[in-house]
């Protein structure tokens, strides 16, 4: 199971090739999905004018710094080593990229409501999109407690 | 014994109600932040830790209240500001948005 150190300040993935062949279909499956806007992707205002000077001004950022953060994941991840040294900037966006594949694997099972883990079918936790969300959620805590230590 | 008076402090002048709704609308805008069932807790955490630099007792709280009640209000900031603050929430994939007290 890949693990997250913190070493000397420094943030350390270390997961190995089979692994890593995984993460890597993961962002492959997912990122496309990404690329138009999750129906459940939040707006930032009520009104219809603000939110649409949002959408012109500020989302397209956002969109970018998500290919981006995306982007350097998958890098790392088919760069042939066993241990990723990361920043911690660099620990932040891989964050940002796994809760959005997450969010996006959240929407292909419809899930809408709190305690879906606990209510899952066998049936839904047989489909790849759970494994990513129990793969993906578990290296969030890891980071989240790299980073917090 | 001669008293003096000490001097009466300055009044500001009362602001205007037109004054007080501009810097409402202006000054007074709400970052709220929404449940969703996919991000973790420990996740919401560090958000805030980062962004809007709380402790952790206080983001814990936050994070908490976002979970149990649907929503909190995580800052009161000048509307740019806010607008700021609700596109590196989204960033991090958090449902968030900005409002009017």
């Amino acid at each position: 199971m890949a693990q997250v150190l913190r070493r000397r300040g420094r943030i350390q993935v270390r997961v190995d090739s089979r692994e890593r062949e995984a993460l890597v279909g993961i962002v492959d499956a997912l990122s496309p999905r990404l690329a138009a806007p999750l129906a459940s992707a939040p707006r930032a205002y009520d009104d219809a004018d603000l939110q649409a000077e949002y959408d012109r001004w500020v989302r397209p950022d956002i969109d970018r710094g998500r290919e981006a953060d995306i982007a350097m994941v998958r890098d790392a991840l088919t760069a042939g080593e066993d241990t990723l040294p990361l920043t911690d900037a660099q620990a932040l966006a891989w964050l940002r990229a796994f809760n959005h594949l997450r969010l996006a694997a959240g929407e292909i099972l419809g899930i809408e409501d709190d305690g879906w883990d606990e209510a899952a079918s066998d049936e839904t936790k047989q489909k790849p999109e759970y494994g990513v969300l129990i793969a993906l959620g578990y290296l969030q805590e890891e980071l989240v407690a790299a980073l917090g230590s | 014994m001669a008293t003096t008076s000490a001097p009466s402090p300055t009044k500001a002048p009362a602001q205007s109600p037109d004054r007080r709704e501009h810097d409402q609308r202006e000054f007074g805008w709400n970052v709220v932040v929404w449940n969703d069932p996919i991000t973790l807790m420990s996740y919401v955490v560090l958000v805030l830790r980062r962004l809007f630099g709380y402790d952790h007792a206080t983001a814990t709280r936050l994070m908490l209240q976002v979970h149990n009640e649907g929503r909190a209000v995580v800052a009161t900031q000048p509307r740019e500001q806010a607008e700021v603050s609700v596109g590196q929430l989204h960033a991090f994939g958090l449902q968030a948005t900005l409002g009017r007290p």
